[in-house]
């Protein structure tokens, strides 16, 4: 339990930190909000008017202090593109990001488990190369690549979506999967391929471990040894992977829904960092930092209960 | 003395390398046309006269691969340099000496995690400016915290092992047990990790030219002609394929080279 | 492996299949799912079968949907709103007492007649009977007078705008119907300045729920997902055709044409002919119009080298603007050699377009060299082209320019910087050597496309503001042209009086003046009634499904 509490204090001293160093990177980067909203005729005038009115005029520690103040109260503030509040206008893109992830990482790990046992069992066999080739390939191809790649064979040319025409989720929950679906095999197919290259060589390492073969040699069965002991011992590094997979798909949803046109949470980030809409920005930035954080716990604590041996001090 | 035996993998890896990175070379000095040089002859299939055939300004596309691929693998090399170089003091110092440091720089390490890396990398070529220079600082503060956490995994498990507990009471400096006796000892996790952010790093290169905040003309890399050339992939689908085959292959001799390195670590032991 | 990899893709595929299948169940109408089942029929067809029949759906229910790249302005206020991707959508929303037509002439609009003075001081607006708003309201003379009093003195209003109207000394009601103007000066650009929108006094919500008097009404936005507009039943003109428009948009130029490819968009704008290659044209009609702004090399006159008039007239001779046409635009567009676009034909002066143009390419390159050495560059010298990377225009111009200077010695390097960037470090903060933008007029006078070169917008004024002269230029005569023209009322001559300016700045060479660049705009088949405009607007009232 104590380790519970610890965990959770890390990540909440994680995710201010996160946030401070947001907060302080906007305020070196180039671009004045107040200028990116008035555009290329503003007065000085018009800019002091509307730096007052976003509280831009405040000292940078002041600023922070009070976005802070309203975090833990529950108010992000008010998007300067769009004045309206940020939680309003984040929820939707949340919602649609959540749903692609979701399909992403079950298709994951519908894939990747059988496709790793397999590649597990057959190694060193004659098509070994062939197989480690497919899947160095798959990592290979850059994200934005592939995803141009399925919308024109799979949208354009099939027809099994319309590529710019997303539903909303509200009206047509099952018209939104099924666009979703081809973003989520974007996303899915590198970490498929990485899943099985993991799972390939932590399956072979615990099969040449001195028990095992003690094990075989004493006429177990190998198929049972497998199942019984070499599995069970795999889960570990497995949990640790799909607790890193859950993090980084997330990040590789950005460049996907921008060629998909998918109304996420990523493409809502890029355009909020050319707006300089710092609220938007600030609060997508501290969700996808409590995010990744909370898939590294969340897959640390599973594997504490599977194996209580382990003793993680921190993140490790 | 254990033998370090050569498999197909790694044969097969550094075949490839070899010859990319030899055609790069060849590419410092010589190509078959000026890689900048427009020409009206626009939007051309592959020919003899271009074997890639031409980009939208009539440029020929096989010499600005040439180019190109020279200019990605500078760029990935010189990240994993900076990223890995970083990642390794950082894991050091926090895997040996533990307590205070380790706390406070793996929080820092894990901020930096937690923040999106496209965010860091917006922000950092926002602050510079764009060019290939800034696109390896960006990329390589992006790439030190996978690296620090890794290595500060093989620098503790080390920490408690016999000999270097009497190096440290023959009254070895800390310096020397950490560069003589524990970095040796980190190699074989290194070395295939160094691959593997070699071939994200020529990922994350054309991701961060998609997205406009890459490398600038006339510098050209990979991933600036892959992400104009699917823009014109029906007019143009020879410009993708050429340029998408060579970055594969570029990543695939790479990656060839890891699994082998991983082979061979495995067989020695 | 492979067959197991295989396995896993028609695994996927059936799992999408399955997906489809619940898709095709559960929602109404949904056309796409259809069309799997019998793909195989024929090679060629299901595509345009498809994107016909969502066509054809959309037109039996008299919608349409425009891919646009950019979301729309934090406010929506017709008087606060700065982009012109705004102003393009919100044209059909509002209006003014008058109007442009699509010869960039003003027509009465609210009102009904404009009746001026012979001193040009007093104008009688007449307010066309029975105008309503959005909202139901008719529009009445405070409607009007809270208007243009707004853009006058409201802080946050345009400075173009509310600066020109500085010249209206009282705004007098007379009986119900008839509002009186009183000037203190004559001014020739009132009634481009008068298509300022009116709206509604008192009414504060015109920041998220605008309400204006034009063709189409707004309904709502999604951030960065799109923008729906409904046509207005009381309109008192000409009435539109298409009941329903939903902008969507999409910041990748690739994700507007898989938009238009797919069928879920029916027109874009703003194409380049690279893009419009892509598409398929059984589908599509593409129509050519100008973009309406000068886009050019601009160059700051304070940073050396180009300070030195010879460096900036080399770089005039040495740059082939043909050339650039052929090399990034497939030919496309429109040379110039001022600061005013083609279209604006009242003070579009041709004589300047090849004022720098010497019989080849080659002699302008020799040319070019001379005055280099003459100005002390015989080796040539390394310059940075600024340009804002989501406008792949500008920064194709700027990629051929380099290309084009290298052969005169000049080594220019490409800085890309995000827009926002460019608005606060190149154009508002100056600090740049030279950079390729287009620059449009807003309003549609020549004292906006010209006045921001005198000394007036150079230096800064008791404000502290700097006003539009980013490029710095600074010639005396030039300011003097400007007083002589703004203080002319006589139209005829004052038109002469710009066209001297327009001159002085070709020949000091002020920038490398370029294009105005082609306006490629794909139209689905069976969409017609397209208008083009000399402004950066697009008409979708007179659009209609046949």
């Amino acid at each position: 339990m104590k380790y519970v509490v610890r965990r959770i204090l890390a990540l909440i001293i994680t995710m201010i930190m996160v946030s401070f160093l947001a907060f302080a990177a906007f305020h070196i980067i180039s671009g004045d909000p107040a200028r990116a909203i008035l555009g290329m005729n503003a007065t000085e005038k018009q800019l002091a008017i509307l730096r007052q009115e976003m509280g831009l005029d405040k000292p940078f520690l002041v600023q922070y202090i009070n976005w802070l103040f309203g975090f833990f109260t529950g108010n992000l503030g008010v998007s300067y593109s769009y004045r309206q509040p940020v939680a309003a206008l984040i929820m939707p893109k949340l919602k649609v990001t959540l749903l692609m992830v979701l399909i992403s990482f079950v298709i994951i790990i519908i894939c990747s488990l059988p496709l790793g046992l397999r590649a597990a069992q057959k190694s060193g066999g004659r098509l070994d190369w062939l197989r480690t080739t497919i899947v160095q390939l798959c990592m290979a191809v850059p994200a934005f690549f592939l995803s141009i790649l399925v919308s024109y064979i799979f949208g354009i040319i099939f027809k099994f979506f319309t590529p710019g025409d997303f539903p909303k989720i509200e009206k047509d929950l099952a018209g939104a999967v099924r666009y979703l679906f081809f973003a989520a095999v974007c996303i899915a197919i590198p970490r498929i391929a990485m899943a099985v290259r993991m799972l390939k060589s932590t399956i072979i390492e615990e099969m040449e471990k001195d028990y095992v073969r003690t094990a075989i040699s004493r006429g177990n069965d190998r198929a049972e040894v497998l199942k019984k002991h070499v599995l069970k011992n795999s889960l570990v590094p497995t949990i640790t992977f799909l607790g890193q997979t859950m993090a980084e798909i997330v990040g590789g949803s950005i460049v996907v829904e921008q060629v998909f046109g998918v109304p996420g949470m990523g493409r809502f980030l890029v355009a909020s960092i050319s707006n300089r809409d710092y609220p938007v920005v600030e609060a997508l930035v501290v969700i996808l930092a409590f995010w990744v954080i909370l898939s590294g716990t969340l897959a640390d604590l599973i594997n504490q209960k599977i194996d209580p041996r382990l003793k993680l001090g921190g993140r490790a | 003395m254990k033998k370090h035996k050569w498999n197909g993998y790694l044969i097969a890896g550094v075949i490839i390398t070899t010859i990319i990175v030899l055609w790069i070379l060849i590419g410092r000095f010589y190509t078959p046309y000026p890689p900048t040089k427009m020409s009206a002859a626009k939007l051309q299939g592959p020919s003899l006269a271009h074997l890639f055939g031409t980009d939208k300004f009539g440029r020929d596309i096989f010499s600005r691969v040439m180019q190109g691929s020279g200019t990605t693998l500078f760029i990935a090399a010189l990240t994993i340099v900076i990223g890995a170089g970083i990642g390794t003091i950082v894991g050091a110092m926090t895997g040996y000496f533990g307590g205070i440091v380790d706390e406070v720089l793996m929080r820092l390490n894990d901020a930096l995690t937690a923040f999106p890396s496209i965010l860091l990398a917006l922000v950092i070529i926002s602050i510079l400016g764009p060019g290939k220079y800034n696109v390896i600082i960006a990329l390589g503060i992006v790439f030190i915290p996978s690296y620090a956490r890794m290595m500060r995994t093989a620098f503790a498990s080390q920490r408690e092992v016999n000999y270097i507990i009497s190096a440290r009471l023959m009254g070895a400096s800390s310096p020397r047990i950490l560069m003589m006796h524990m970095l040796p000892n980190t190699m074989h996790v290194l070395l295939p990790a160094l691959t593997i952010g070699f071939n994200n790093a020529v990922l994350a290169e054309a991701s961060m030219s998609f997205l406009g905040i890459g490398v600038t003309p006339p510098d050209v890399s990979m991933g600036y002609m892959l992400s104009e050339a699917q823009g014109m992939f029906r007019s143009a689908p020879w410009y993708a394929l050429s340029v998408g085959g060579v970055i594969a292959l570029l990543v695939f001799g790479i990656s060839l080279i890891g699994e082998g390195m991983q082979k061979m670590n495995k067989e020695v032991d | 492996m492979k067959k197991r990899i295989l396995a896993g893709i028609l695994a996927a595929s059936m799992v999408g299949a399955l997906l489809t299948g619940c898709g095709k169940g559960a929602s109404q109408g949904t056309e796409a799912a259809p069309a799997q089942g019998t793909e195989e029929a024929a090679e060629a067809a299901p595509a345009a079968e498809t994107q016909e029949e969502d066509a054809t759906e959309r037109a039996q229910a008299n919608e349409i949907v425009i891919g646009i790249a950019q979301d729309l302005d934090q406010s929506l206020d017709p008087h606060y709103a700065v982009a012109a991707g705004t102003k393009e959508v919100m044209f059909n929303v509002f209006e003014g007492l008058v109007k442009y037509d699509s010869n960039g002439d003003t027509i009465p609009a609210v009102a009904s007649e404009v009746e001026v003075s012979d001193d040009g001081l007093v104008y009688t607006f007449t307010l066309r009977d029975g105008v309503k708003f959005h909202n139901g309201d008719t529009v009445d003379l405070d409607d009007v007078i809270y208007s243009i009093q707004r853009c006058k003195d409201d802080p946050k209003v345009n400075p173009q705008t509310s600066t020109g109207l500085q010249c209206i000394a009282s705004l007098e009601k007379d009986g119900d119907n008839k509002l009186v103007m009183t000037l203190t000066e004559p001014n020739t650009e009132l009634m481009s300045l008068l298509t300022l929108a009116i709206i509604p006094a008192d009414y504060d919500q015109q920041d998220t729920a605008p309400v204006g008097t034009g063709p189409y009404k707004y309904v709502s936005r999604t951030a960065q997902e799109s923008v729906e507009l409904e046509k207005f039943a009381d309109y008192w003109g000409t009435p539109a055709n298409i009941d329903k428009v939903t902008y969507k948009i999409n910041e990748k130029a690739e994700g507007l044409i898989m938009g238009l490819e797919s069928g879920a968009l029916d027109l874009v704008s703003h194409l380049s002919s690279t893009q419009v290659a892509e598409l398929n044209k059984d589908n599509f009609n593409i129509e050519q119009g100008t973009m309406n702004l000068v886009q050019a090399l601009y160059l700051n006159n304070e940073v050396a080298p180009f300070d030195n008039e010879l460096v900036r007239q080399a770089l005039c001779y040495a740059i082939d603007r043909q050339g650039i046409l052929d090399m990034a635009f497939d030919g496309y567009g429109f040379l110039i050699g001022s600061n005013v676009f083609p279209a604006f034909t009242k003070y579009f002066d041709d004589s300047l377009t090849n004022y720098y143009t010497l019989e080849t390419p080659e002699a302008g390159k020799e040319k070019a060299k001379e005055l280099l050495a003459e100005a002390g560059y015989p080796d040539g010298f390394d310059m940075t082209i600024t340009v804002p990377s989501n406008y792949t225009p500008h920064c194709d111009t700027a990629e051929v320019i380099a290309e084009q200077l290298k052969e005169v010695g000049i080594n220019a390097t490409l800085n890309k910087v995000e827009w926002e960037t460019w608005v606060s470090d190149t154009y508002a903060g100056r600090n740049f050597q030279s950079t390729v933008i287009g620059l449009t007029a807003d309003p549609l006078t020549a004292r906006s496309l010209l006045e921001r070169f005198t000394t007036g917008q150079r230096v800064e004024d008791e404000e502290g503001n700097r006003g539009n002269n980013f490029i710095n230029y600074n010639n005396e005569e030039y300011d003097a042209l400007f007083e002589q023209a703004i203080k002319t009322y006589d139209d005829e001559e004052q038109t002469k009086i710009y066209k001297e300016m327009e001159k002085n700045l070709t020949e000091h060479a002020a920038s490398v003046y370029i294009q105005d660049m082609a306006d490629m705009v794909a139209v689905r088949k069976g969409l017609t009634g397209l208008t083009f405009y000399p402004l950066y607007v697009l008409d979708v009232s007179t659009l209609k499904w046949e």
